[in-house]
């Protein structure tokens, strides 16, 4: 499957995090890219592949910094209707505004005609999981998903 | 291939080997430290009850272990090794030491005056640090950013709210008997323009034992002054907290040589505080082991972190004591950028490395050295607590050496 791996971040735990998504997915046997959110316009995304975003939250339930201009440029209504993607939130429980920025990037997404395809699924910072962990079967879930529709 | 020094394993120095090692991972890119054990502040700053910030380690791990970089603990620049060596032997030096040293107020000090670094180191366990002073009555903290509330939040906490952090029992047993009549912060500016984020506000919202009163009028709708309303009133138990803003420190009142109060002065004219300690959080500055101000005086451009020709500064060794490790990851990848660029374009460096330093190996700690000594601390881990830190030298230095029997 042709996959673009998207993420979002402040402090680089999610582009790390991607990293290691890309790298079981290509074992795999898909096609996968991998870009910031920063270098990413609304309007080049592809409905033929597949999108995995990933995103963390900052400062008090925002949007972290490479995750700003994609959400500035969301305001032009783009039409993503047919799009398919999934969302991996980074967070932490420590914070009341558990894991807001993943959750408005997939509302902003929806709003603009895209499809989730299974549930957010979210990491907690001051849990005992790895991020790894749970998202590489989140990952597989939503190709999983796709491939079956 | 290029050699590469970076001179503090914190998060700029972490960020910036990183950063070197994605644009070309086949340089040799070794991080120094004067400690035994890598990442600086994270390790020695973060706050024990913010586990989930201290995760950050988990990329410069890879640094170590999948990115090729090589870690030389215990050696200090200065005093192992000197900068002009350094500069000998590698193409590229880059110094993020960090500011150790705790900014002082423009007065005399006394007994039961205490920096806010030197308190967390002590309460963190440093190896260097001081030992816990013996404070306890009307205690002030001066300072209104992120390390003053978290002393705050940490002097107002019970026992059980440190589960899961890495605070030793020493530390533990400090914080929590203390004996505290009242706990006030005071800010130099009115509470709009304090500097604290406020999250770390809304966060003493959870504290189990205190009763919180804010002391100035609070209108305006500043993120700040919401965060503060939001605790002002809150009544869960005894511990009595006042945050007190636009008081301009002056002087400090003493009685055999052991502080007494804190004069300040505020818009209404003068006025003392009474107190029985003083901790001072009001930024940080050279602790002296680097000649830090000449370096950046004569600095290239430092706004790059360029210091002279293959020398280049990072974190708060070149910005100063602001900014968080966000702010620092932006800063060293940039750096990264730069220094591969100069580099590559001076075609006459290609020097030795390491070897031609000749350092002592003996007491030199590597990254493996380093991982038998955070393996012992996470499985030697007291009960509710995800880590206890060994906190002498030599401790660290023979668990390094140590070479446990796989069975
Ligand atoms: C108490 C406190 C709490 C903080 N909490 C947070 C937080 O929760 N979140 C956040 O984002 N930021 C926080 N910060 C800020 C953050 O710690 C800094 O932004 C960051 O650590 C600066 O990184 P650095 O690499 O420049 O310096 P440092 O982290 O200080 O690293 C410098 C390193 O250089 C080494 N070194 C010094 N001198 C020498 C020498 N002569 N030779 C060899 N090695 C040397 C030191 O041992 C150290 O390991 C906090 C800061 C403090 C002081
Ligand atoms: C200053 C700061 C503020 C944060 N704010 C939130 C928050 O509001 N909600 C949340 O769920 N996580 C919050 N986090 C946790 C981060 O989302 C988490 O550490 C994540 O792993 C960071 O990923 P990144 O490095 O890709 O940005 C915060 C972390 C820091 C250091």
């Amino acid at each position: 499957m042709d996959v673009t791996i998207l993420y979002g971040t402040e402090t680089g735990n999610a582009e790390m995090l991607c990293e290691d998504i890309q790298a079981a997915l290509e074992d795999a046997g898909h096609d996968v890219l991998m870009e910031n959110l920063s270098d990413v316009n609304p309007t080049d995304l592809d409905i033929a592949r597949v999108y995995l975003v990933v995103c963390s939250t900052y400062g008090d339930g925002e949007l972290p910094a490479s995750a700003k201009p994609f959400a500035e440029a969301m305001k032009d209504a783009p039409d993503l209707n047919g799009l398919r993607f999934g969302v991996f939130g980074l967070g932490d429980r420590e914070y009341e505004t558990f894991n807001l920025g993943s959750k408005q990037i997939e509302e902003m997404l929806i709003g603009a005609g895209a499809t989730l395809i299974t549930e957010r699924v979210t990491h907690d910072a001051s849990g005992s999981d790895m991020a790894e962990d749970v998202a590489l079967p989140w990952a597989e879930t939503v190709l999983a998903t796709v491939e079956a529709e | 291939m290029r050699n590469i020094a970076i001179i503090g394993s914190g998060p700029s120095g972490c960020f910036t080997a990183q950063g070197i090692l994605k644009l070309r991972p086949d340089w040799q890119v070794d991080v120094y430290d004067k400690l035994p054990v890598p990442y600086g502040l994270v390790r020695y700053g973060v706050a024990a009850d913010h586990q989930g910030t201290k995760n950050i380690v988990r990329q410069f791990e890879r640094v170590f272990t999948r990115q090729g970089a090589r870690f030389f603990g215990n050696v200090t620049l200065g005093q192992d090794v000197t900068l002009d060596q350094l500069r000998d032997a590698y193409d590229g030096v880059v110094l993020a030491a960090g500011l150790a040293g705790d900014r002082s107020l423009n007065f005399d000090t006394a007994d039961g005056v205490i920096g806010a670094g030197a308190l967390t180191r002590a309460l963190y366990d440093h190896p260097d640090a001081p030992d816990l002073p013996d404070i306890g009555g009307d205690v002030v903290i001066l300072g209104n950013g992120n390390v003053a509330v978290d002393i705050l939040r940490l002097l107002a906490k019970g026992e059980t709210e440190f589960n899961g952090s890495d605070l030793s029992p020493r530390a533990t047993q400090w914080l929590t008997s203390r004996d505290i009549a009242s706990l006030t912060i005071i800010g130099r500016s009115a509470a709009q323009s304090a500097k604290f984020d406020p999250v770390m506000i809304r966060e003493l919202g959870k504290l189990e034992d205190v009763s919180i009163r804010v002391d100035d009028p609070l209108s305006g709708d500043e993120k700040g002054l919401e965060a503060l309303r939001s605790i002002d009133g809150l009544n869960t138990g005894s511990r009595r907290i006042t945050f007190s803003f636009g008081r301009q420190p002056k002087g400090i009142e003493t009685q055999d040589g052991k502080i007494t109060g804190l004069s300040v002065e505020t818009e209404q004219g003068s006025e003392t505080i009474s107190c029985d300690a003083l901790i001072t959080a009001i930024g940080f500055c050279s602790d002296a082991s680097v000649d830090r101000d000449a370096l950046i005086e004569s600095a290239e451009a430092i706004d790059d972190g360029h210091l002279a020709a293959g020398l280049y500064a990072a974190g708060w060794f070149r910005r100063g004591p602001r900014g968080t490790i966000a702010e620092n990851r932006t800063d060293s990848l940039a750096l990264a950028a730069r220094i591969v660029q100069d580099i590559e374009q001076n075609l006459d460096c290609e020097k030795m490395g390491q070897d031609v330093l000749g350092l002592s190996t003996a007491n030199m700690v590597t990254y493996q050295g380093w991982q038998r000594i955070n393996e012992h601390e996470t499985t030697q881990a007291m009960a509710a607590r995800c880590r206890t830190k060994i906190h002498t030298r030599a401790e660290m230095l023979h668990q390094a050496s140590t070479i446990k029997e796989v069975n």
